[in-house]
């Protein structure tokens, strides 16, 4: 009888994990010898690999290991898929290095900001920006010092993710700013990118909310990868991350665990000849992870190109992980991937685990640079030809390949390097910020109250997105004050208009917006409205682009007129009024509050599970054009709701002027029947069962006082 | 998959004995049998953990223990016997008497109570035989070759009947009157009663095994003859040479091996005649020397026949004292103080014992000279070393001293000698994928690995029967 065959078999899990517990080199050895050796049983293209002779140097001549280690990172593993004290040993431990820890799209608890009494730093480097955007609000993209878009994961390139309900406790669901029990569905594609120029815009977007941090972008290995990586590159992103196809996670779907995705060893050496053959290499660094273990993986994957290296199974293993494959289920008997107080209890990972794996990693590398002649890991980047195929690996399977595309050195135009040697010209010189900043100063250092008018246009993108930062920077998510800022612009925004905009800053426009108004807004207040002298209805007209207000986590915006295509997707806590929108309007909302005073396109409300929606619906047509799949549609009966609903529109008609506003309260008793309340299944059930334990504590409480009285 | 998060919900139930002084009074297994309806909790515990530590690295069979947890957990009985009878050929046994390394290394383990892995196995194949799901499965065709078995311990037993499943004719050899080796003639019956044995034995029977038994090899029937008349041999006589004890006084009556001592003992209890001398602890002040498994039994077995007192004296230190439920070195086999059903009945242990002499009175052994001794710490790559305790020699006055400190190879008899088959540095028979040095020879279990455990032994007899398939068929 003999068992099923993993790269990671339990006698590695074993030797490796003895091997950081007690810092044993020998032991790790025996670990990677487990690895390596099945990764030769062709589990892995890299096993079919080996390295040319070089001409060795002597080990003590090769670049240290603290140099290596800050090459390395961990893979993005969300705080609410691995439990808080996994996600901050992790963090701890790869900030100690001086490499980095991902965040992944779960958001992040701002205690974790501030260092600790004792200097340690629990915050994950790498904050990511996937596409449910969860948690991603001004304070966590301020909050580190890379912004890491994911197009795609590894093991499921092309599908969302889902947090299943019982895994959602209050925790995960204040930090992702959801509700607690509901299920999360982070969406397949990103709703602002539809194009590669969308994709340079977020970049843009995010280089503006964050200027002190690097921004990259996550890939999946696949053909045509090295293409995509090439308009990465032009779209000035400092970084790009080609993932494999067997990276792994407990929760991904087995379908696409075992048949999606490349490798990453395919995807790299593409990638790697694009960017060298058509000039792009010196400016964009390049990284690869999916299942990484060993020192040889990390020359293989530096030899085709890499020049940083991403671990996530491995790593987790370090610390304690056994390779349950049941993170899914919120039973991890180890603490690693549950929420489960109980069993979080069990965790007995620490920094110093992870640290010394990053060590034994770069030490067997080291080791190998030694044999091939590599003083430093620089002038290893991108030396394919000091690999070739071992003829050794003798499998009928193995005779029909041919490699040698990928083991291919590329041409070099104009001597282009093998490597990153310069940075990403970033083009602020339209930018309003930069003198934003300097006019709020005195409001964004003594707190003084200060309004300002200005001019835009629409070459002026991302307005408001580094007076933002600065505010977080010293104010973290709470902000100013309300309206200690206010700016009023007067013409035609660019894109991004208000992107990331935080508490006591408000932005009143006078004219029009293009796409992504509102991007990601953060608990400022937007106002929109067509200039005075216009001649048409706003109420009849589009006002502002496709993809408003997406993923918003908090704050307002009141809009005077139509707003296109996706409003208000993934918003989780902004509440916008609005009087009309395009197709698939409040996608995969979990929180906040629409109200759309006018027609809405088809698709409304698609896996929408939070947040509620009002809905003018004059025509009675609103039905057909709501998905019903996890909403149900209501009339507006209760107390609360109607006066929410009724400060709400009146807010708006005092903001915007808005004729629709005013025409709905004039006549108030007759308007209100047509309004429609879009309500999520799952959420009402959620917020019954919170209202249940809140009246339930109340009544212990009175029980106890009068006990004590 | 067992129940998601069901270790969270039951806790683990250990087996139960029956009390000490009414299990004194009988030879009957001292545990008390859990039917596996009992055990559908115990089952839930099980994670079916993507990495199930307790299949590949606890259990020496590859026992698929998490499928058939999971079908205890799903009531499905008669899905966890099949999937029990793909790897062990005899969990009646394993589900006894093995140490259950799986359970050690149960995902478990590493923080919690394991599951109860070993408990289950013999559930399952307790309701197996009761329901009449254990049947001969013999082959469907014959090849024509034929192997002679030469020794019917667990390896013995499970390769004969690999073989013969596959098509061979199998004649297994035992120089004893009934087959089972150790299993029958080792082990208690109170802690495998022999019925269990014959139970299996009509399987193979009916399966078509033909049992030789009071025959030794070497003595009574050739090699020569043998390697004529079989088309291949496996030898899996275990290894049953006893380690001495080299000490002035050594020769005395009354100082005995305990394998002759629990042999004779198990012989008696089944009414088996035996020609040595008789061997009883009635009465007498016992002493066992060496602090293992064979140790222990012997401590049950003088409890039984009467004895006054019993001591165990063990060389090696005293093992860490562990009563959490978790295994402080998982997923490997712990070093810490086993205390057996045996221990429990009455016996007075000691560590760090040398056994200096015995000295006696008309050729009987009266007295025994010890002194404690220390261990030193080796250093890289050589030995601990012991370092005698000034002043600390002590006697004590026994009866009979049974010398249970393990064995050193197989016994070099003429089934050995005969065909010249080359051994290993420690004197037990070299061999490469079963194969020994001379071409036809296999061997398999004990004899080639040194004693270590039935399931160890199950193990080896199944893959030499596959090792024997291969090269009978070319």
């Amino acid at each position: 009888m003999k068992s099923d065959r993993h790269l990671f078999s339990a006698e590695a899990i074993v030797a490796m994990q003895k091997a950081v517990r007690n810092k044993d080199f020998n032991s790790f050895k025996e670990y990677s010898g487990i690895i390596n050796d099945r990764a030769r049983g062709l589990n892995t293209l890299r096993g079919l690999f080996k390295f040319k002779k070089g001409h060795p140097v002597a080990l003590d001549e090769v670049e240290p290991v603290e140099d290596i280690v800050k090459r390395f990172t961990t893979g993005a593993m969300s705080y609410g898929s691995i439990s808080r004290e996994a996600h901050e040993t992790i963090a701890i431990a790869m900030n100690r290095l001086g490499g980095r820890s991902n965040s992944g799209e779960g958001g992040e608890d701002e205690a974790r900001y501030p260092l600790d009494s004792d200097g340690s730093d629990r915050k994950s480097h790498t904050k990511q920006i996937a596409s449910g955007r969860f948690g991603v609000n001004a304070a966590y993209l301020a909050n580190c010092n890379e912004l890491q878009i994911k197009m795609a994961q590894g093991a499921k390139p092309g599908e969302g993710g889902q947090l299943p309900g019982h895994k959602v406790n209050e925790e995960i669901a204040r930090v992702r700013f959801t509700t607690p029990g509901v299920m999360l569905i982070s969406p397949p594609p990103h709703h602002d990118i539809y194009s590669i120029e969308d994709l340079s815009q977020l970049i843009f977007d995010l280089k503006n909310a964050n200027p002190d941090a690097r921004v990259s972008v996550k890939l999946v290995s696949e053909v045509g990868v090295g293409t995509v990586a090439a308009g990465v590159a032009k779209g000035k992103a400092d970084m790009v991350l080609i993932s494999g196809g067997d990276g792994g996670t407990g929760a991904s779907p087995l379908s696409s665990i075992k048949y999606a995705g490349t490798w990453w060893e395919l995807g790299l050496a593409e990638t790697q000849q694009v960017l060298v053959m058509n000039k792009l290499r010196s400016r964009i660094r390049v990284q690869t992870d999916g299942q990484l273990k060993t020192g040889r993986d990390v020359a293989i994957a530096t030899l085709l190109g890499a020049e940083e290296y991403g671990f996530g199974s491995a790593a987790l293993v370090s610390l304690g992980c056994v390779m349950m494959r049941a993170c899914h289920t919120n039973a991890c008997p180890v603490g690693v991937a549950t929420q489960n107080p109980e069993l979080r209890k069990r965790f007995t990972g620490k920094p110093e685990h992870l640290m010394n794996f990053m060590c034994f990693i770069a030490e067997e590398l080291r080791g190998i640079m030694a044999e091939l002649g590599f003083r430093k890991l620089d002038d290893m980047i991108g030396r394919v030809d000091m690999l070739e195929v071992d003829k050794a690996v003798d499998h009928y399977k193995a005779k029909g390949l041919d490699f040698s595309k990928v083991l291919m050195p590329p041409e070099r135009v104009d001597g282009e390097p093998l490597r990153c040697t310069s940075q990403q010209e970033h083009d602020f010189s339209l930018s309003l910020d930069p003198e934003l900043v300097e006019a709020c100063k005195p409001a964004i250092e003594k707190g003084e109250s200060l309004s300002l008018d200005r001019k835009i246009r629409n070459c002026n993108r991302s307005v408001g997105a580094t007076l933002s930062y600065n505010v977080t920077k010293k104010y973290g998510s709470e902000g100013l004050p309300e309206d200690t800022i206010t700016v009023n612009f007067d013409g035609s925004a660019g894109q991004s208009f208000g992107a990331f905009l935080t508490k006591g800053i408000t932005f009143r426009l006078k004219g029009e917006s293009n796409d992504y108004f509102g991007k990601g807004l953060s608990g400022g207040r937007l106002i929109l409205q067509p200039p005075l002298d216009s001649t048409f209805s706003g109420f009849r007209n589009i006002i502002t682009g496709n993809v408003n207000l997406f993923g918003a986590s908090g704050g307002e915006a009141f809009i005077n007129g139509m707003a296109g295509e996706r409003f208000c997707v993934r918003n989780s806590g902004a509440t916008a009024v609005v009087e009309g929108v395009g197709d698939h309007g409040c996608e995969y909302m979990t929180g906040g509050t629409a109200v759309i005073l006018g027609p809405t396109g088809v698709n409304f409300a698609a896996g929408m599970s939070g947040g509620v929606a009002y809905v003018y619906d004059e025509n009675q047509l609103f039905d057909t054009r709501c998905n019903l799949e996890m909403v149900d549609i209501e009339p507006i009966v209760g107390e609360k709701d109607i006066i929410r609903l009724k400060i709400l529109v009146q807010r708006h008609t005092g903001y915007t002027d808005s004729l629709v506003g005013g025409r709905i309260l004039e006549s108030w008793e007759e308007s209100l029947p047509s309004f429609v309340k879009v309500m999520p299944i799952e959420y009402r059930k959620a917020l019954e069962k919170i209202r249940e334990r809140e009246t339930q504590n109340t009544e212990t409480t009175a029980i106890t006082e009068e006990v004590f009285v | 998959m067992g129940k998601t998060n069901g270790f969270l919900e039951y806790r683990r139930t250990e087996l139960k004995y029956r009390e000490v002084d009414k299990r004194l009074n009988d030879y009957d297994e001292v545990t008390i049998d859990k039917s596996i309806e009992e055990l559908v909790e115990q089952g839930g515990r099980c994670m079916e953990c993507g990495t199930p530590f307790c299949h590949i690295i606890g259990c020496p069979i590859i026992n698929l223990i998490p499928e058939w947890n999971d079908a205890i957990w799903r009531g499905q009985w008669k899905e966890a016997y099949e999937r029990l009878e793909i790897t062990n050929n005899f969990p009646e046994f394993t589900g006894r008497v093995c140490p259950a390394p799986c359970e050690t290394s149960c995902t478990l383990s590493i923080n919690d109570a394991p599951v109860t892995i070993k408990q289950n196995e013999r559930a399952i194949i307790e309701k197996a035989f009761d329901e009449g799901w254990v049947i001969p499965r013999p082959p469907k065709a014959d090849t024509g070759k034929s192997v002679a078995v030469i020794g019917s311990g667990p390896a013995g037993m499970a390769a004969s009947q690999q073989l013969r499943r596959a098509g061979h004719a199998v004649t297994l050899f035992e120089k004893n009157r009934k087959i089972g080796g150790l299993l029958r003639y080792g082990i208690p019956d109170f802690k495998l009663e022999k019925n269990v044995i014959d139970r299996r034995l009509e399987q193979l029977t009916a399966e078509g095994v033909l049992f030789e038994t009071g025959v030794t090899v070497g003595e009574d029937i050739s090699i020569r003859y043998l390697r004529d008349k079989f088309d291949a041999i496996l030898f899996t006589m275990g290894a049953g040479e006893p380690r001495d004890l080299p000490v002035p006084g050594r020769e005395l009556d009354g100082i005995h091996y305990a394998m002759d001592y629990l042999g004779q003992s198990n012989r008696r209890v089944a009414n088996e005649p035996f020609e040595e001398r008789e061997l009883s602890a009635r009465g007498k002040t016992v002493l066992v020397i060496g602090g293992g498994d064979t140790g222990s039994d012997c401590v049950g077995t003088a409890r039984r026949q009467g004895a006054k007192v019993v001591y165990q004296y063990e060389i090696m230190p005293k093992p860490m004292i562990w009563d959490k439920p978790w295994n402080p070195s998982w997923p490997e086999w712990p070093q810490i103080l086993r205390t057996s059903s045996s221990h429990k009945e009455g016996c007075e242990r000691d560590w760090n014992v040398e056994t200096l002499s015995f000295e006696g009175k008309n050729g009987t052994v009266s007295k025994g000279h010890f002194r404690f001794i220390e261990w030193l710490p080796g250093g890289k790559g050589t030995r601990p070393s012991m370092e005698a305790v000034e002043g600390s020699e002590f006697s004590l006055e026994v009866d009979l001293v049974l010398l249970a400190m393990g064995f050193v190879h197989v016994e070099h008899g003429r089934a050995v000698t005969d065909p010249a088959v080359e051994l290993d540095g420690r004197g037990n028979i070299k061999a490469d994928d079963y194969r020994s040095s001379v071409d036809g020879i296999f061997t398999a279990g004990d004899a080639n690995t040194g004693a270590s455990l039935v399931v160890r032994a199950l193990n080896h007899g199944r893959l030499a029967a596959e090792s024997i398939h291969d090269w009978l068929m070319g």
